[in-house]
């Protein structure tokens, strides 16, 4: 029996859940929350209580919108850009930190190396520390790995703003790492 | 350590990561009154997301209450003490004096549906609204952990 793929799998739950079918949404839910949690912890500042308040906001959207779902990509990624959008727009409704652009005077010289002996937690601790917006800007890009393009189109913010808060975010991160070795 | 590494280290972050919790119950009981074709407003604040649960919740064990103390009024007539008895006592009471009524609502509509049950035992209609019942429950107890 030849092995059927996850994302044939996702293809039925995901026509079933738009239909109304609970248990298929519960297979999805199974199957995805590690990814959305994940990212959406990390772009929480590690904050457990609030990722976990995230990923129930984005999985409720989600069943609101599956009958939008057009299969023009996968689930899994159309439910991580919708579950990121979630943590987005959480960011954006607090007013926290708003976007600044960073004078080039002030930017630190890319050769500064304190990140030594950063352990992961020691890591996630300084990511988590940082401002919202800057760290959003960080985890997108340095972790996730988007472009400024989207970021900016999802922050709703300039792409040269998107390379600054970056700058910040990384100069911010170097010093509080740098500070705790 | 160089500028590759510090990448390297950052992106090794990239991991799924399973919740301390299941998350499935709240979020199953949320989607009761979710009508798929209808958006809701977006990043609503938590305490008016609190109090529109509160509101929610009421009205529906009001409803349920209602409807189960109708059907066991007309399946078993004349046990007026145990209903007394099943709205006195509340299994789980939440710190907040505006939850409290609701919990005490619902857990009365959950006693009084499981006496109905018991009367007809058949009736897919009572399983259906207990489980609904249920459903509520855990729901305020998902809005009273925020609460707190």
């Amino acid at each position: 029996m030849p092995p059927v793929s996850r994302a044939a799998h996702d293809g039925d739950d995901v026509r079933a859940a738009a239909a109304g079918d609970r248990r298929a949404f519960q297979r999805l839910y199974a199957l995805h929350v590690g990814r959305v949690y994940g990212a959406l912890h990390r772009l929480a500042g590690y904050d457990h209580a609030r990722a976990e308040d995230l990923t129930q906001d984005a999985f409720i959207r989600a069943w609101q919108k599956l009958s939008g779902f057009r299969h023009e990509s996968s689930f899994g990624t159309w439910l991580y850009r919708l579950a990121v959008n979630v943590a987005l727009m959480d960011i954006r409704a607090r007013g926290a930190d708003p976007v600044r652009v960073v004078d080039d005077e002030h930017l630190p010289d890319s050769g500064e190396t304190p990140f030594c002996a950063a352990e992961r937690h020691e890591l996630e601790q300084a990511i988590g520390k940082l401002p919202p917006r800057a760290r959003a800007v960080l985890v997108l890009h340095d972790i996730e790995g988007w472009r400024h393009e989207d970021i900016g189109d999802e922050l709703g913010m300039a792409v040269g703003t998107s390379k600054a808060q970056l700058h910040r975010a990384r100069h911010l991160l170097r010093k509080a790492l740098g500070e705790n070795s | 350590m160089n500028e590759f590494e510090w990448r390297r280290q950052l992106r090794d972050l990239q991991q799924p990561q399973a919740p301390r919790r299941d998350l499935w119950p709240a979020i199953d009981a949320a989607l009761d009154p979710v009508d798929q074709a209808t958006m809701l407003p977006p990043a609503r604040a938590p305490r008016r997301r609190l109090l529109a649960g509160m509101a929610g919740v009421a009205v529906a064990a009001s409803l349920l209450l209602g409807v189960g103390a109708g059907w066991h009024a007309w399946f078993a007539p004349g046990t007026p003490a145990e209903s007394a008895h099943a709205t006195r006592h509340a299994s789980w009471k939440p710190d907040d004096p505006r939850l409290a009524g609701a919990a005490i609502e619902l857990d009365a509509a959950r006693l009084e549906l499981q006496l109905a049950i018991e009367q007809a035992p058949d009736s897919t209609a009572l399983h259906r609204l207990l489980r609904h019942t249920e459903r509520q429950q855990a729901q305020l107890r998902q809005l009273a952990g925020h609460a707190s």
